[in-house]
């Protein structure tokens, strides 16, 4: 199966999606905002803070579920954009440029702490578990919450087994909601080289799990 | 997987309208069936990851100060912080430091011995030749000259001087 996938072109040429958009991230407003960062404009470094600084917090807070780190967290993703934006070469979006950084954060988190689990006793209190419950009537309450926390640690962990542009593709999209054609846009690549990384990248996130499953 | 699948799988994971062979497929083949359900199992767990929907960031007030805060003690990257921030580099400062100190003292120390000895020499003319001789071997000549000069008469200079030449002979 894996050899399929390797040898045969992918995907379909017929498909009529192929290539539509191109955004031009360098003369957009946002370009403006990200070369005047590059001088060190700092008004214009605080309109980026203000602009991402809800979206920063809520990515990290989807991902570790800790609001006692978030927004230190939150501050360092920042202070990596400030150090690192003359390197910003316009391919990408500002905001999936800054959504690399802060799952990259994320997981530098969790490997500084060495977190076996997502969550364990002393991140995570009661008043945690409380507003989890409580702010989640989406997910299916019959699930105990250790076991959602069992899997989130599980999808975590997989999720260190990919590439950080494969990571950050995989949540962009079913995290963040975007379509295809909107990843396109927002990461200077065409659609169809987005499916193919998204298709090889839930390819790894399977066999990794099923190294996982056997090791167990 | 097979290509019917795998060219339409971000439609199928969506779970909305299929294409027809797609389904057909599905429905035959189930190799492409576990792998398909496996990779909506996963994408249901990432999803898991999303921020609640209510979920309001809370950011204390200021944030914007903080993080500047935080850069400013982060500061640019020089090749100080490589001796200030790693315990290694740190450990090369503290040798550096206390081999410095060490030369420093060796230095002070041998220039005092070589100028008490020098002193011994002049205020003892009644010595003879060879004890001078042994007890001012380090001391240059012209610094025993210097010293001469500021404590003793001329006297003393010239047997001194004179000591030095017929060393110096010999």
């Amino acid at each position: 199966m894996d050899a399929l996938t390797i040898t045969l072109p992918f995907p379909a040429a017929g498909e009529g999606t192929r290539a539509r958009t191109r955004v031009d991230h360098k003369t957009s407003e946002e370009a403006a905002l990200v070369r005047r960062v590059q001088a060190r404009d700092e008004m214009a470094f605080r309109e980026v803070v203000e602009r991402y600084q809800s979206k920063v917090f809520s990515i990290i807070f989807g991902i570790l579920r800790n609001r006692n780190d978030a927004e230190d967290i939150a501050q360092q993703v920042f202070a990596k954009v400030y150090f690192s934006i003359k390197n910003f070469d316009f391919r990408s979006s500002l905001l999936t440029w800054i959504y690399k950084i802060t799952v990259n954060e994320c997981y530098d988190y969790l490997r500084k702490k060495r977190v076996r689990k997502l969550v364990y006793e002393s991140d995570f209190s009661q008043e945690d578990a409380q507003r989890m419950e409580a702010s989640e009537p989406a997910v299916d309450a019959s699930v105990p919450a250790d076991t959602r926390l069992a899997q989130r640690d599980l999808i975590l962990k997989l999720l260190s087994k990919v590439s950080e542009e494969e990571r950050s593709l995989i949540l962009l999209k079913e995290v963040e909601g975007h379509s295809v054609e909107e990843l396109a846009g927002m990461t200077g690549l065409n659609e169809n080289t987005i499916k193919v990384k998204l298709f090889r990248t839930r390819q790894k996130l399977l066999r990794a799990a099923g190294r996982l499953t056997r090791t167990r | 997987m097979h290509r019917e699948i795998r060219d339409h799988i971000e439609d199928v994971l969506r779970g909305g309208d299929t294409l027809k062979p797609a389904r057909e497929h599905l429905a035959q083949c189930d190799e492409c069936r576990t792998e398909v359900q496996g990779m909506q199992e996963q994408t249901e767990l990432i999803r898991e990851l999303r921020a609640p929907q209510d979920f309001a960031p809370d950011l204390r007030p200021n944030f914007y100060a903080r993080v500047m805060e935080r850069i400013e003690a982060e500061g640019p990257i020089s090749i100080w912080n490589l001796f200030i921030e790693s315990a290694f580099g740190r450990r090369i400062a503290v040798a550096s430091l206390a081999l410095a100190l060490l030369i420093g003292i060796y230095v002070v120390t041998s220039e005092r011995s070589a100028e008490d000895a020098a002193t011994v020499a002049l205020q003892s003319p009644q010595l003879s030749t060879e004890q001078t001789i042994v007890a001012g071997e380090d001391a240059p000549a012209r610094e025993i000259t210097r010293v001469d000069e500021s404590q003793t008469d001329e006297s003393s200079q010239d047997a001194v001087l004179a000591n030095l030449v017929t060393y110096r002979e010999q």
